[in-house]
């Protein structure tokens, strides 16, 4: 086998349970994001961007749709005789089997991958994250400081440093101090999740963290303490761009609606960091005679026919005459039905929305707290189901 | 359909269609948002399971090789059978739809494969036609050569085709391959020969390869059982602009984007992986076929937008074609006006042609350049 220099591990096996309803069938790197993509679009798509052709996707949560959407890797030339991607799920040995139980322990069940590869560095990364970012420059970064570990920091607010695993460094960015979600942080830095390890140092942490039986085999919580406890040399790799954990339906809803904005830091349209997709092949979409569609970004295969102002639909939506899509994001194949309204919403994939009916609220009046609704098949059920509109 | 291959004829001749096949064949030439007219004929015949076609390209291949690649959006990248480029004579004399002397330069692609059935098939048909049931016929009537023509077909503005007057059972008896103008059944320039038979006839007329097979059947057809089959769905034959205008713009009708589009048989064209189309605060849009990857902030109403472009503020797009990557500029009007790739037009142009004799601004002229 070829050595590679860098293997690349995603870790695409959470639930997402704070996704709601949008991760009760696929897990969260699956779901629909920015019209026409799925989440770990961009994780993989930032692999391919930065030269990296090896990719272990390790999955665990309701991977059908997931399974099915990587496929051999083609849509993003993943397709490759010497590497590409491979799909890494739990699996059976000799002293029976588990499931992964943290995050370094599903990468120490796949230690034997890597060392097919025998690569020098591993990356880690997570299929949940929304950003366009060349590994390359942060690999430049670890040679250059001949670390043993590079974590990838991004400045957050003050106010949100609980939220965070927060790194606290020396003038040349070696990691001092890191504190997982700290009440008083003396620092700004985040960790994003992202983690170049030099594959030796990471094969030992991974056999001692799973030799310690107090730990949860979490590279936040147990791995990169235990590593700066040993006085590895850590370092934190600044990065200035857009990046945004889409865990919650807010920050979900938050990370579509910045593609509308005035100008979007995450740029889509970017040449040189483009961002590939699986997608079916549709038709254009169509703008029907009445329709009236501003500051929206529309996927193909669908038909407007209504009005849609500052949304996003997914491939194969339809809205029908009369029917209005408000602050809304429309996830792949939903039909909003004649005269139906949307309002700060987010409408589940392949559902029919009845017509003339209504949900969200509608921000004609100023609401201080946005309040998104999520449309699924139980909302449906409950508010102006089809019984309901037939009679 | 392991026994049967096809082959497209990927020229055309015609002197109708101005610049937009100056620098490429018609099978090239871009359509409907986002495809090449190459994809109609190669996906109905993926779609009625072959997986053995030949493309006859003529002497400006760069488009068509650009677009198919190894032909892995048509599911033609195999190990056995797949996409064959097969070169074209180029021949001057040589006229017609189909040339002898394009398929009698490419026997090796017949013989290799051990097929009872060949289709062939020109690539200026804008159709969504299931090849299997003509199959069915074409093996049920035992027939050496089936034809398909439109029911109730019209001969185009070009204003010439060739039709056909089957008996009850389906069965031609003679046929003249001169075009006239006019209303019937209409050749639609595809048909199902036997292979054997399609060898015997490039055999018998060795040497004469400036012959056309449509003749060369119609000489025949005494001795070889030829039938035509009806097909009565939609069809746009382009020939000329104010056709691939007219086609174009009946995309814009629901029941025959329905017929082409959304089927169960797709449409396969090259993935290109734009993002969505944007669309901005002052964008007002209407009755339009929108591809990917556009970023639209003016007015457009009755247009195809293919990918990538970009209509700024104040622009008015109306009865108009845009290929991709065209960009207009601030407070433009454009009416009945095809643009052909690459094209930008400056801010305060204003550009009108007629329904019936549509502006053509083509790629190379770089016309209002920036």
């Amino acid at each position: 086998m070829r050595k590679k220099e860098t293997v690349a591990m995603l870790l695409a096996g959470g639930q997402g349970s704070r996704l709601g309803s949008l991760t009760r069938r696929i897990a969260k790197p699956a779901v629909s994001f920015g019209g026409k993509y799925r989440i770990i679009d961009f994780s993989l798509s930032n692999c391919v961007n930065s030269k990296i052709d090896t990719v272990g996707v390790l999955t665990q949560y309701k991977p059908l749709l997931l399974n099915s959407y990587i496929g051999i890797g083609t849509a993003w030339d993943l397709d490759d005789v010497y590497g590409g991607v491979h799909i890494l799920p739990p699996f059976m040995g000799e002293g029976g089997g588990n499931w992964y139980k943290g995050t370094a322990n599903a990468i120490y069940h796949n230690m034997d991958f890597i060392s097919y590869y025998n690569p020098e560095y591993v990356l880690i990364i997570s299929g949940d994250h929304i950003y366009q970012m060349d590994y390359s420059l942060m690999l430049d970064f670890h040679k250059k400081n001949g670390a043993d570990l590079t974590i990838s920091v991004i400045e957050v607010p003050w106010e949100e440093t609980s939220r965070f695993g927060i790194m606290t460094c020396d003038s040349n960015g070696r990691i001092i101090k890191f504190r997982e979600k700290p009440q008083a942080a003396d620092s700004n830095l985040a960790s994003m999740g992202i983690y170049i390890f030099d594959w030796p140092i990471l094969e030992q942490a991974l056999l001692e963290d799973e030799a310690n039986p107090q730990s949860d085999h979490d590279f936040g919580k147990n791995v990169i303490p235990m590593l700066l406890n040993q006085g590895k040399k850590l370092y934190a790799y600044r990065f200035r761009g857009y990046w945004k954990d889409v865990g919650t339906i807010d920050s979900y809803y938050e990370a579509n609606m910045d593609l509308l904005s005035r100008k979007p830091q995450l740029d889509l349209y970017d040449s040189n960091l483009r961002i590939f997709s699986n997608s079916d092949e549709l038709a254009p979409h169509y703008v029907g005679p009445n329709a009236k569609i501003t500051n929206a970004l529309i996927s193909n295969g669908c038909i407007v026919m209504g009005e849609v102002n500052h949304s996003i639909l997914a491939p194969g939506v339809i809205v029908g005459e009369g029917a209005k899509v408000i602050d809304s994001i429309v996830l792949p194949n939903a039909v909003i039905s004649d005269g139906a309204c949307i309002y700060s919403a987010i409408v589940g994939e392949n559902l029919e929305v009845p017509p003339g009916s209504s949900f969200g609220l509608d921000h004609g009046a100023k609401l201080t707290q946005r309040v998104i609704t999520v449309v699924d098949d139980n909302l449906l059920a409950k508010e102006g189901g089809p019984q309901e509109a037939l009679a | 359909m392991g026994n049967v291959i096809g082959i497209i004829a990927s020229g055309c001749p015609s002197g109708l269609m101005m610049g937009l096949i100056r620098e490429r064949p018609i099978a090239a030439l871009p359509f409907g948002g986002r495809y090449r007219l190459l994809d109609f004929p190669l996906s109905n015949m993926v779609n009625s399971g072959l997986r053995t076609v030949g493309i006859i390209t003529p002497f400006h291949y760069r488009p068509v090789l650009d677009h198919l690649g190894a032909g892995k959006e048509w599911l033609l990248d195999r190990k056995t059978g797949g996409l064959f480029i097969l070169p074209s004579s180029n021949r001057e004399k040589a006229g017609g739809k189909f040339p002898l002397a394009d398929l009698a330069g490419n026997l090796d692609f017949f013989h290799k494969d051990r097929a009872e059935h060949v289709i062939i098939s020109c690539s200026n048909l804008v159709i969504n036609l299931d090849f299997r049931p003509v199959l069915d016929f074409h093996q049920n009537q035992k027939a050496d050569v089936t034809l398909i023509y439109h029911a109730d077909g019209f001969a185009g503005e070009a204003g010439e085709a060739l039709f056909l007057a089957p008996d009850h059972s389906g069965q031609v008896q003679e046929f003249n391959t001169g075009l006239t103008s006019g209303n019937g059944k209409v050749f639609l320039d595809m048909l199902v020969i036997k292979k054997d038979i399609l060898l015997e006839l490039l055999e018998g007329n060795a040497g004469e390869e400036d012959r056309e097979l449509l003749g060369v059947i119609a000489a025949k057809v005494g001795q070889i059982r030829v039938f035509a089959y009806p097909f009565s769905g939609y069809v746009g034959r382009i020939s000329s602009v104010v056709d691939y205008f007219k086609c174009n713009m009946d995309l814009l009708k629901p029941e025959i984007r329905r017929e082409l589009f959304m089927e169960s048989n797709k449409i396969h064209t090259k993935i290109a992986d734009n993002p969505p189309t944007l669309y901005g605060h002052n964008a007002l849009s209407s009755n339009s076929l929108v591809a990917s990857g556009c970023k639209i902030d003016g007015t457009v109403e009755n247009s195809i937008i293919f990918r990538q472009v970009q209509i700024k503020p104040g622009a008015v797009v109306k009865n108009s074609i845009v290929m991709q990557k065209c960009i207009i500029g601030r407070n433009v009007v454009l009416e009945n006006v095809i643009l052909d790739k690459f094209v930008r037009i400056k801010d305060h142009t204003v550009l009108q042609g007629h329904f019936d004799k549509p502006v053509v601004i083509e790629k190379t002229t770089g016309w209002g350049g920036e």
